[in-house]
């Protein structure tokens, strides 16, 4: 039912964006489905919807979403790696679920024998950030109080290894203090506990940031997204910037024919010409930054080698 | 503010937004009545749909999704047992009583009744006080959600009719399942089996199915009847509600209302701990508790009075800060968004009328989930007079593809079968199962708050809650007193029904 009604709304999507024409050896001929291995209501639920309401105008067929969450992300991920190399079934997945839990738990699967990515579709730099009444005005205060008081910061994330824990840790490492972590249930609750007290410091995605009495002190990654706040490329912490922002990705079955790998990796690479797309995650407050297949499996390789590296120094 | 909410109140005065909001109404009645159809998913299908309105109609398209969507659980809970999530588990004490009583209608009207006046009198309240509101919800932390989990925990056990013993095991047991799984914070599998299904943990929606639905099947093929209700019956979805019955439940409804609102600052499991309070509260105070599990009247309205007042208040850290506490309202937030609409104390400045109106639109939906339920009801509670032979392959079949399509794993329908022949076991040997599904809600929230409480605390959990937790302390320190009170009151009830059954 629910995959019926995705199918309708995505029906719909096609034909309001004129139905692509169809491809020269006929795929994709049915809908395709895109596997999320989270929950409802997060933002990669958020950025699905977006991305299932554009791409049915390019590759002709609708996309729909299945919801698959469960373990942490690997109930969907083995349910994908399971499935048939038909490129008829995707998964949408981010850098932590796809590389990291390889090294914290034993998987049904192997990430990176048994996937293909089609592309990276965006990242999120998380922003470190304090209350705006916090003694720490910037992220050298915070750690100097850190190196002098050894486990006396209060660092809150949204869950084991997830989008907070790991740019938290690897900085901590990198900065040589020791912390109190404390999980939360996601970014909201985490950003609550901060506003009230309860913690020295976290990190959130730049979308949450505007208009709350929070004051960033650095971002993780290259780009410079907020004025006058460093980045850790900036201040030169390697190891956080190459692991710490969340690359959300679509892979696909290893194994789908070479043609149909490509039409599938042209369409993602499509959306960047869309300008409802654009403007759609603009409105979120998500960037396009696309990467093709080929290049973001190299980086998916990196990815495995360094979260290896973090896991063993926790 | 008042200039601020005629303006909005002018700005929702338009016949396309009324319609919008009837249509998402009656999209998550329909929705929310199917099991296995989350509120959330069908909220989340429907989102990309309002990302192409006007804010003032897209938003509202949300809410009356969202309404509907709560009151349409209640539907399989009243009619066949099944309820489709938590939050309708209380429902489902007195609800399908009714309904073997040939009151289905009657059952179905009050739950709408109730849910709606709750729904509108807290959303009012929130709209007057939601800067105080803001500032209690701040006040919540892990420490004040394991103390309040702690009480309910206690109140379920004490009120749970029947003999004291078998309902703490049962409680013991749903505690146990959720378990299953990894632990909460250090992301640990335990009671796996080294078994690779298991470590994802048992799902709520297979446990509710199982143990609700399967019996409920098995038994209506050993009653041997051809009917779920009696057939000689000209009507059997029976007579409807009238003046005398609504006004008798009318303390029921504003206590659960009452109860609903404050509970609704806790984000997540808000309206599963109202839905029981309040049906607790109802009993404790009614002049014939003994007709509670019966098909008592006031033992629907009161849960679902309780567990639609929780509502308002959960919208208020979205809309003052901007963060979202659950599913529902992280899916609001991106429908926020997408318009350009960043919640927040800024917004309320900027963008004041606006949001106003969809604060007022709040309202509105509650007032047509009235119509609207009224015209469907009749609908739905014709269903319980489908001749068995159809409608009982029909309720395995709902339970079986509700249970499957939730997250396409085949392992919830094993799941599923296991709890459903657990569960008719239970109904012969008179265990009840609720204690047991609310063991199994509460526990992984409970557990993951007292985790985060000692990690806050750093080693000295008692010198941090009296330093620095006052709610927290309040509520321990009243515990044992109320626990006491209720459980004499208990006694002393039980004690009035011996007598008078002598």
């Amino acid at each position: 039912m629910k995959n019926i009604k995705a199918t309708v709304i995505g029906a719909i999507a096609a034909l309001g964006l004129g139905a692509g024409a169809a491809t020269a050896e006929d795929f994709p001929n049915r809908p395709i489905t895109m596997i999320i291995p989270l929950g409802a209501g997060g933002s990669h639920d958020l950025n699905a919807r977006v991305i299932t309401s554009v791409l049915p105008g390019i590759l002709g067929q609708p996309v729909v979403v299945q919801l698959m969450p469960g373990a942490g992300g690997q109930t969907g991920t083995a349910a994908a790696a399971q499935a048939q190399p038909d490129g008829y079934t995707l998964l949408f997945t981010h850098n932590f679920i796809d590389q990291l839990q390889q090294h914290v738990t034993n998987l049904p699967y192997d990430p990176n024998e048994d996937f293909e990515a089609v592309a990276r579709v965006n990242t999120a730099q998380p922003i470190l950030v304090v209350r705006e009444d916090s003694p720490f005005e910037t992220f050298e205060d915070l750690v100097a109080y850190g190196q002098e008081n050894p486990g006396d910061l209060t660092f809150g994330h949204s869950g084991n290894w997830g989008a907070f824990m790991v740019p938290g840790l690897a900085l901590l490492n990198e900065v040589g203090v020791d912390a109190n972590l404390v999980p939360y249930q996601g970014g909201g609750p985490v950003i609550q506990a901060l506003l009230a007290g309860d913690l020295d410091f976290t990190f959130a995605f730049p979308s949450v940031l505007a208009g709350q009495p929070l004051r960033p002190l650095l971002v993780v990654g290259e780009e410079e997204i907020l004025d006058g706040i460093p980045t850790t490329a900036q201040l030169g912490y390697e190891v956080v910037t190459d692991i710490g922002v969340m690359h959300r990705s679509v892979l696909a079955p290893a194994g789908v024919p070479e043609d149909r790998m490509q039409i599938l990796r042209d369409a993602f690479a499509g959306l960047n010409d869309d300008g409802t797309y654009n403007a759609l995650m603009g409105r979120l407050g998500e960037n396009t930054l696309h990467v093709d297949g080929p290049e973001y499996d190299a980086m998916r390789r990196n990815q495995a080698q360094r979260y290896q590296e973090l896991v063993a120094s926790f | 503010m008042i200039e601020m909410i005629l303006d909005a109140a002018q700005m929702l005065i338009r016949l396309d937004v009324i319609l919008i909001i009837a249509a998402g109404l009656t999209l998550g009645m329909l929705v929310g009545a199917l099991p296995g159809f989350t509120t959330v998913m069908a909220m989340a299908i429907v989102l990309p749909i309002s990302f192409f309105m006007d804010p003032i109609l897209g938003i509202p398209f949300l809410i009356g999704v969202y309404k509907g969507g709560i009151f349409g659980g209640s539907i399989p809970a009243i009619l066949v047992n099944i309820p489709g999530t938590g939050a309708s588990v209380a429902t489902t004490l007195d609800g399908p009583a009714m309904t073997r009583n040939g009151q289905s209608r009657k059952a179905l009207e009050i739950a709408l009744i109730a849910s709606a006046v709750g729904d509108f009198l807290s959303s009012f309240g929130t709209i007057l006080v939601i800067g105080i509101i803001a500032m209690v919800a701040l006040m919540i932390g892990p420490p004040e959600i394991s103390a309040i989990l702690i009480l309910s925990l206690l109140i379920i056990v004490v009120s749970s009719s029947g003999v004291f013993a078998k309902g703490f095991l049962m409680l013991l047991i749903g505690m146990f399942l959720a378990m299953i799984g990894q632990d909460p914070i250090g992301a640990m599998p335990r009671f796996d089996f080294g078994f690779h299904p298991l470590q994802a943990g048992i799902d709520l929606l297979p446990l509710i199915i199982g143990l609700f639905a399967i019996p409920e099947i098995l038994l209506a093929i050993e009653r041997r009847k051809s009917n779920v209700v009696d057939a000689r019956q000209m009507r059997p979805e029976g007579e409807r509600l009238t003046w005398a019955e609504i006004m008798s439940c009318r303390r029921t409804i504003l206590r659960s209302t009452a109860l609903g609102g404050v509970i609704g600052v806790i984000p997540g499991v808000g309206q599963v701990v109202a839905a029981f309070m309040g049906y607790s509260a109802a009993k404790n105070a009614s002049a014939t508790p003994e007709r509670f599990g019966k098909g008592e009247i006031n033992g629907v309205a009161a849960p679902e009075a309780a567990n639609n007042a929780v509502n308002g208040p959960t919208m208020v850290p979205l809309l003052t800060l901007g963060i979202p506490g659950d599913n529902i309202t992280a899916i609001m937030l991106g429908a926020f968004v997408a318009q350009g609409l960043r919640p927040g104390p800024q917004l309320f400045q900027d963008q004041g009328v606006l949001l106003y109106a969809i604060l007022l639109s709040m309202l509105v939906a509650c007032v047509l989930l009235l119509v609207i339920g009224y015209l469907l009801i009749p609908l739905f509670a014709r269903v319980v007079g489908i001749n068995k032979a159809y409608l009982v392959p029909m309720m395995l079949l709902f339970a079986v593809a509700g249970t499957y399509v939730y997250r396409s794993n085949p392992m919830d329908l094993y799941f599923m079968i296991a709890f459903g022949i657990f569960g008719y076991g239970c109904r012969k040997l008179h265990f009840d199962v609720t204690p047991l599904v609310m063991g199994f809600i509460l526990a992984a929230p409970l557990e993951y708050a007292i985790g985060q409480t000692v990690l806050l605390s750093r080693g000295d959990l008692a010198g941090y809650l009296v330093s620095s937790r006052p709610i927290t302390v309040t509520v321990l320190v009243l515990m044992p007193i109320l626990i006491f009170w209720i459980a004499r009151r208990q006694r002393r009830q039980n004690r009035h029904v011996e007598a008078a059954g002598r």
